[in-house]
């Protein structure tokens, strides 16, 4: 093996002084990542002796300001840079490949930063609100310079690369590394964006933090969740007339008992009182009271509307799917048209359905039904307690079952004609043929459209967000309303994380019931 | 005419009978919204009727002229097709891995990827606000770019994944035996293939990121100026201002719903097929 080159021509830059450079990079990051952690004020504060009882606490100001898992990465990258620059000045020929491969990323990366950073201020993003950019020119500098380094990077190792005394590499190898250099920008962006702000949920659901303060927060433990998940049920009796009956409300409502007052002292309020007629007798009742009464009933809405929404988009999906399913004129058109609910955006339907279920005049649903006789009044839709969930219901159902349709559809056409010519011969009726041949065959397509429209639903906000305000908060909506509105972000940040794992056990569950092995 | 023929005959009536109440369900809401549009404000408050009596353009040009909204069309144009870019950039080469290469922990990654498009956008919006407010970018239209990829990302890379695993494998076997490099492999072959999947995931995409509502809300609170157009509609309050200005609403709603409409009608088919195979076929 020959030395690489060290005469004047082009491909001078041996191997050796590339690989000090990256290894001399990834000590570089590391020792800045420390500098700016040590530097920063809200840490150094925690080692202030002078602040007294006021000094806030340096591992939550680490953890709020920095998290873990931007350094880690920082440390695991940093060092991988170190070995990668030690095995470049070796002529390790994966090392180099590698190195090659990445360092196009990191180019590419450098290059977005100084672009971002030098349209800062500019009227495209024009920095409105408590924006807290500071020392723009000397960003725009750095990531420059940073994009310089890793252009000139990237060139000299291309050429070392193309260097033919290196070892050719066996094919999987090569599958390999081009298989996670190819991940490698989506898995950084999907940190970024996914991991790191979950990550920062998750510690401010530990903490008392206010929305939008720059002060360090105090650690509380699990209260948030305590809170949150501290549910009594207890059992109410009927209130009595003189005659000893229960006492029925104008609402034709029986009235309970008041809670007992101990239970409204520790903290508890009613959120649902309930009778089930079959179970219980006539006068008791189940009385759910919790701390937060608020969220007991989010939840409640939430899976009330997701039950009576998933399941009606089914049978009307499964209608339209099967009418759409047979050849007739006009058919493609007709599929684009079921597009159309699915395309507008939901805030717009919302409002679309806000105009059309006025109780005014210009309400089209309530003089249509006053038209045909089938109330005699208008009804306000959508301020009438009683009407508010089946209105978004029925809204969501209109939005979503062409869309299920289509998932279904896609189902129909997997199951061979076959099936219901041999079912003809044997002269079956349509409804047998349903119920034995599309609906058993259906049943894979069903049951993935159910679980995926099942989390939608499960995390709706636009339209409770639009029609319903806080009067019917569901989940999402009652989250939205505790950290923008109440401010309570270390609250709001722990029914975020309940969200989530409500939610991830549900993809768990969806991911199993798709599988992905299909290779 | 015998018996079985005017069977036959009110078999296919009641069929269309079927279909035009389909056709009616789905476009209903809207044509009454484009009929709103068009009316006055003072029409409004008489009778519900479909045919506006002297149907105007009044609406629109307010709407069309207002700064607010064309500043919002203009924010979600950037904010839309700058990730719907960024998700098919990152995405393609994602799914090229996913979907042609083998190598160990695709398996994880799979899974991973299908996972993260259900990931509840809620959820992290404390960490999310964070994270955006650290890097000077809250209440711009940066901080919209910066959180989209949350559910772009993975969408554009879950769907195109399926669409790599249908191309043939001989082709890539072939270029290999002519001694192509993977990234040759990748721009000279896989790529021109993958226009269709790549123009329909894009659309998608566009669509899914055009429709955002709640990042859009909390990152635009205190800077109306970035608001996307999702948010404009939610908050529009017209130029009258004691009055909800409901068909300069329906005007609006219109204004940013026809491009999409327009959109899905000429890409159905792709729709649908880039629809279901993102959330059917694995």
């Amino acid at each position: 093996m020959t030395e690489p080159a060290t005469t004047a021509t082009p491909p001078s830059l041996s191997a050796k002084l590339l690989g000090g450079l990256l290894a001399v990079a990834g000590l570089l990051a590391i020792a800045l990542l420390f500098a700016s952690i040590v530097a920063h004020p809200d840490v150094r504060a925690g080692f202030d002796a002078s602040l007294g009882d006021a000094r806030p606490s340096w591992v939550l100001a680490i953890l709020d300001r920095f998290g873990l898992l931007v350094p880690a990465l920082v440390l695991g990258l940093g060092g991988v840079t170190v070995r990668l620059g030690t095995q470049v000045a070796r002529r390790h020929a994966g090392a180099i490949r590698l190195t090659r491969d990445v360092s196009l990323w990191a180019a590419l990366f450098a290059g977005v930063i100084t672009i971002s950073r030098a349209l800062q201020g500019t009227p495209w993003v024009n920095a409105g609100g408590d924006s807290v950019a500071t020392g723009l020119a000397g960003g725009v500098l750095a990531a420059g310079a940073l994009t310089v380094f890793t252009v000139i990077l990237r060139v000299a190792l291309a050429r070392l690369a193309s260097d033919p005394t290196l070892p050719t590499e066996p094919l999987p190898a090569r599958e390999m590394r081009s298989a996670w250099n190819l991940l490698l920008p989506a898995l950084l962006i999907l940190v970024m964006v996914a991991a790191r702000p979950l990550e920062a949920t998750v510690v401010t659901s530990l903490t008392d933090k206010r929305f939008a303060s720059d002060q360090v927060p105090n650690f509380v433990g699990f209260a948030n969740y305590r809170d949150l998940l501290t549910v009594k049920l207890d059992t109410l009796e009927c209130r009595r007339d003189d005659a000893g009956a229960c006492e029925v409300g104008r609402d034709g409502q029986t009235r309970w008992e008041t809670l007992p007052v101990d239970t409204l002292r520790e903290g508890y309020r009613s959120a649902y009182v309930i009778n089930l007629p079959l179970v219980m007798p006539n006068d008791r009742a189940v009385s759910v009271t919790a701390l937060d009464a608020k969220w007991v009933r989010s939840i409640w809405v939430t899976i009330v509307f997701t039950v009576l929404s998933v399941s009606g988009e089914l049978l009307l999906g499964l209608f339209i799917a099967m009418t759409v399913h047979s050849s007739f004129r006009g058919r493609g058109a007709m599929r684009a048209v079921m597009l159309i609910p699915w395309a507008i955006p939901t805030v717009v339907s919302a409002r679309l359905w806000e105009l059309m279920l006025k109780d005014t005049s210009a309400g089209v649903l309530n003089s249509a039904l006053l038209n045909l006789n089938l109330i005699d009044r208008p009804l306000a839709w959508l301020t009438t307690a009683s009407l508010q969930l089946p209105s978004v219901i029925m809204i969501d159902v209109w939005k979503t079952a062409p869309f299920m349709a289509l998932l279904i559809l896609a189902g129909l056409q997997t199951i061979p004609k076959e099936l219901y010519e041999s079912a003809k011969v044997d002269g079956a009726t349509p409804v047998r043929e349903f119920f034995a041949i599309t609906l058993p065959l259906l049943r894979p397509a069903i049951g993935v459209a159910l679980i995926f429209r099942t989390l939608d639903a499960l995390r709706v906000f636009d339209l409770f967000q639009v029609l319903l305000g806080r009067a019917q908060q569901s989940m999402s909506t009652y989250n939205f309303d505790v950290l923008i509105n109440d401010q309570q972000a270390g609250y709001a940040s722990a029914i975020g994380v309940l969200i989530f794992l409500l939610i991830f056990a549900f993809a768990l569950m969806y991911v199993r019931v798709l599988g992905v092995n299909r290779e | 005419m015998t018996g079985k023929q005017i069977k036959h005959v009110l078999q296919r009536t009641g069929f269309y009978v079927l279909v035009l109440i389909v056709a009616a369900y789905a476009l209903i809401p809207f044509v009454w919204a484009i009929s709103t549009s068009l009316k006055s404000e003072s029409e409004l408050f008489g009778s519900a009727r479909l045919i506006p009596q002297n149907p105007s353009f009044d609406n629109y040009v307010n709407v069309l002229t207002s700064a607010s909204f064309m500043g919002s069309l203009g924010n979600s144009v950037i904010v839309a097709g700058g990730s719907a870019i960024l998700a098919l950039t990152a995405g393609s080469f994602a799914a090229y891995a996913l979907g042609r290469l083998r190598f160990r922990g695709k398996q994880t990654m799979l899974y991973a990827v299908l996972a993260m498009t259900m990931f509840p956008q809620i959820s992290v919006l404390s960490g999310m606000y964070e994270n955006v407010r650290n890097l000077g970018i809250f209440g711009t239209q940066a901080a919209m770019l910066y959180a989209y990829p949350l559910f772009t990302l993975p969408f554009a890379a879950w769907v195109l994944t399926s669409f790599f695993r249908g191309l043939p494998r001989e082709i890539e076997e072939a270029a290999v035996v002519d001694g192509a490099t993977t990234a040759q492999i990748f721009a000279r072959i896989l790529l021109p293939l993958t226009v269709p999947a790549l123009v329909t995931t894009g659309l998608l995409t566009f669509i899914v990121s055009w429709n955002e509502y709640v990042f859009a809300l909390a990152f635009t609170l205190t800077n109306p100026s970035a608001q996307t157009v999702p948010v404009a509609v939610a908050q529009f309050a017209g130029i009258v201002e004691q009055q909800e200005p409901i068909a300069e609403i329906m005007a609006a709603a219109i204004v940013v719903t026809v491009p999409l409409v327009v959109l899905v009608l000429i890409f159905q088919r792709r729709i649908a097929a880039g629809l279901t195979a993102g959330s059917v076929k694995g």
